[in-house]
């Protein structure tokens, strides 16, 4: 009797102990689809930042553009004016 | 004992199986949600900086396509004005450049380098003037461009002008003496300027009137006798004028 009580209780223990590893693993921790949904939002933020970084080096060469053909309608206006006076218009 | 040793094999074959997902779960329930509400608050930000971005990307695309009708619109009343094609406007500027590159090339030669294009310089200049009377070079920056350009041409006549030299030919076949030389058309088409060639040759020349074959003569700039040239040539015609001395005196 002594000895069925003793096989009994250490069978329980490595039960026991055995289900606490499971239950550790599935009850505290985020399941796989909620991990893999992190990396793909981690994967969507780098996307962004790559995306940005192009388009702030496209706005800066437009405004380069912009000012450069800014000035040279000025240029153009100008001579229009000296000429218009040079034909004493 | 049997038994005992079953229950730690059933343990550890149970331990096995389950540590590598007990290992790969490092992140805890909470961490993860962490991570998800900060990259999601930085994923929102970013999706409308790039909004923002694309938007002020297409403004400045509809400014460069307006500045170049406006541009284009100035370009064609500016033509008009000036009476010209744009075809016309721009072989201006070509021929222009051409002039201003070939100018510059000729200014690093040396004299006697520079003497083999004389007849070039002379060309550029004769049309440099005739550009600098063209509708185009009212526009400032043009017109500064060619006065500019003039001046540098200027600059080589003048080189060329002082550089100028004449090899004496012999009396018997070339007829030449200062007289002679200063008539010919390719020296000072008037034989009144012999004084300049004199003065400007005073090392070789010592009497005017005695000029020796090969010598090469430096035929100095000028459409006028100087001061100094005039008082030679005065000198020379008192000399000349003086009775002979007498014998003896």
């Amino acid at each position: 009797m002594l000895k069925l009580n003793s096989r009994i209780i250490t069978m329980v223990a490595v039960v026991a102990f055995s289900a606490s590893l499971f239950f550790m693993g599935c009850t505290s921790r985020p399941s796989e689809d909620e991990l893999r949904q992190l990396n793909d939002l981690k994967a969507e933020v780098a996307s962004l930042e790559k995306q940005i970084a192009d388009k702030e080096k496209e706005k800066a060469n437009l405004e380069n553009e912009v000012a450069e053909k800014n000035a040279k309608l000025q240029q153009c206006q100008s001579d229009m004016d000296a000429v218009k006076k040079a034909l004493g218009q | 004992m049997k038994s005992k040793l079953l229950m730690i094999l059933i343990v550890a074959i149970l331990l096995v199986i389950d540590m590598p997902s007990v290992l790969a779960q490092e992140m805890t329930k909470e961490q993860w949600q962490q991570e998800m509400s900060q990259f999601t608050a930085k994923r929102n930000d970013l999706k409308s900086k790039l909004d923002k971005l694309n938007a002020d990307i297409k403004s400045l695309q509809d400014q460069s396509q307006k500045l170049d009708g406006d541009l284009q619109a100035c370009m064609d009343e500016k033509l008009e004005l000036l009476g010209v094609t744009q075809a016309e406007y721009d072989a201006f500027f070509e021929e222009l450049a051409r002039y201003e590159s070939r100018v510059s090339e000729l200014m690093k030669m040396s004299d006697e380098e520079l003497l083999k294009y004389r007849q070039e310089v002379e060309n550029m200049n004769k049309r440099v003037a005739e550009m600098a009377k063209h509708k185009i070079a009212m526009v400032p920056r043009q017109g500064d461009r060619i006065k500019r350009l003039q001046e540098n041409i200027a600059s080589l006549m003048l080189t060329l002008g002082k550089s100028k030299t004449y090899t004496v030919g012999t009396w018997a076949k070339d007829r030449d003496c200062l007289w002679n030389i200063a008539k010919k058309k390719d020296i000072y088409n008037n034989a009144w300027l012999w004084p300049k060639i004199w003065q400007g040759n005073r090392d070789k020349i010592k009497n005017p009137d005695v000029i020796k074959p090969k010598w090469v003569l430096k035929i100095p700039h000028g459409t006028e006798l100087t001061k100094e040239e005039k008082s030679a040539a005065n000198s020379y015609y008192k000399k000349k004028a003086a009775p002979p001395a007498a014998p003896g005196q």
